[in-house]
């Protein structure tokens, strides 16, 4: 089996968390959130005085966005030694991840093209950057999703060795409950629902990263036992 | 651990797998911020939260506080009936309390109806903004567990009840209980709370 390439995928989660965390807080400044309440001048303000850290902060989150790709392919094929051939939720987990890693690029290029032209029209800068944060954080049902299939498939394993820990399970499943409250962003300007706030914003954010990082170490512990088998080809 | 023997007494049974509390627990985390949230901009404005809280159907919020903790009762009983074999008896219960989720959500969606008939949105107020987020995660929460008796219904009907599918099945009788008792909270913070 392909230790090597698994275990290279899987640390891919390390460099996508430490760098687009960079990119979205000190760099781009965008932690908290620019407020949905702000006004179409304060935000086309905020992108003019800080057109480069901007510019920069969203390179560097799209720069790192394409790691997420790689760790889905090695969740996916440690889901497949659970699920056997017909591996239903493991095609689930790679499609509704793969529309995750859109969410983040689209967010990442509308926060682009609001810092590209920062004199154009405050309303147009506003608009750009309404449609980055709602990208970035109204598309949970995809997350859902995948937190869920992959829940199930870790619930489901029948294996003797089973390939996670069941309570892996239950924490991916917690997870996916924890981003429901973020589609509701479309009715808010201030509050714990709004982008910027508790539910929308912090819980979802510590939650999705701590994943990344739960989620990691697990696949790590997974591939090396994997490879400690005699008979995995 | 195993290699230490504790006297039966001192044994503590933890219902269900352990892997289901790390959801439950970080669930009832979630409802816990939640409620946190609600109580401080509650306290922020204390005379729309209390005037608004006026025009919720009490009957509705009470009625349902019924429901559910008939449903707990009944998931109860029929874990008691799985532990002494009864398979059939057992699946009855998990059935009727089923119908109690069931007569749950038609209950919510009667009272959302006379809501929005009387003009009131997620965006009227903050009281009401609070009242159908909690009270609508909640209800995506009976949703979920009415999969979850399905499940339970269907693995005392046709398994074999032994201890693991006991165990099993109290998993799942634990996520209703949660259900059963964030509910709980809810009716208290938003019907009765003066």
């Amino acid at each position: 089996m392909n230790k090597t390439s698994q275990l290279i995928c899987a640390w891919c989660a390390i460099p996508f968390a430490i760098f687009f965390t960079i990119g979205i807080w000190p760099l781009a400044g965008f932690m908290p959130p620019l407020s949905p309440d702000l006004s179409a001048l304060e935000i086309a303000t905020i992108y003019r005085e800080n057109t480069l850290p901007i510019r920069t902060g969203a390179l560097i989150m799209m720069s790192t966005s394409g790691f997420m790709c790689a760790f889905l392919a090695v969740i996916a094929v440690q889901m497949r030694r659970i699920e056997g051939r017909f591996d239903v939720l493991t095609i689930a987990q790679i499609s509704s991840g793969t529309v995750g890693v859109v969410a983040f690029i689209v967010a990442t290029v509308a926060w682009t093209a609001a810092a590209f032209r920062p004199e154009r029209s405050p309303e147009l800068i506003q608009l750009l950057n309404d449609i980055g944060w709602i990208y970035f954080l109204m598309t949970f049902s995809t997350f859902v999703v995948q937190d869920f299939v992959v829940g199930f498939a870790i619930l489901g394993d029948k294996n003797a060795e089973p390939i996670f820990p069941r309570w892996l399970g239950y924490y991916n499943l917690w997870v996916g409950v924890t981003f429901i409250p973020g589609g509701l962003l479309t009715f808010f300007k201030t509050g714990p629902f709004a982008w910027d706030g508790l539910f929308v914003w912090w819980v979802p954010f510590i939650v999705f990263f701590s994943w990344y990082v739960v989620m990691f170490v697990m696949l790590r512990r997974a591939i090396i036992a994997q490879s400690e088998q005699p008979l995995t080809s | 651990m195993s290699s230490v023997e504790l006297p039966q007494a001192a044994r503590i049974h933890l219902p269900g797998e352990t892997g289901v509390w790390v959801f439950i627990l970080g669930d009832m985390l979630m409802f816990a911020l939640l409620f946190a949230v609600f109580i401080y901009y509650r306290s922020q404005d204390v005379g729309l939260f209390a005037g608004s809280q006026l025009t919720l159907n009490q009957t509705f919020g009470a009625f349902n506080t019924l429901l559910l903790l008939s449903s707990s009762w009944f998931v109860a009983l029929g874990i008691n009936a799985a532990r002494k074999s009864l398979g059939k008896i057992s699946a009855r219960y998990f059935a009727a309390t089923f119908c109690c989720a069931l007569a749950f959500v038609v209950v919510k969606v009667f009272e959302y109806g006379e809501k929005f008939n009387a003009g009131i949105a997620i965006t009227t107020n903050d009281f009401y903004m609070y009242y159908f987020m909690l009270t609508g995660i909640h209800l995506i929460h009976v949703v979920i567990g009415m999969g979850v008796l399905t499940f339970l219904w269907h693995t005392a009907r046709s398994a074999e009840l032994n201890e693991k599918n006991i165990n099993v099945l109290e998993s799942g009788a634990s996520f209703w209980h949660m259900v059963d008792i964030l509910w709980i909270v809810l009716f208290a913070l938003f019907y009765l709370l003066r």
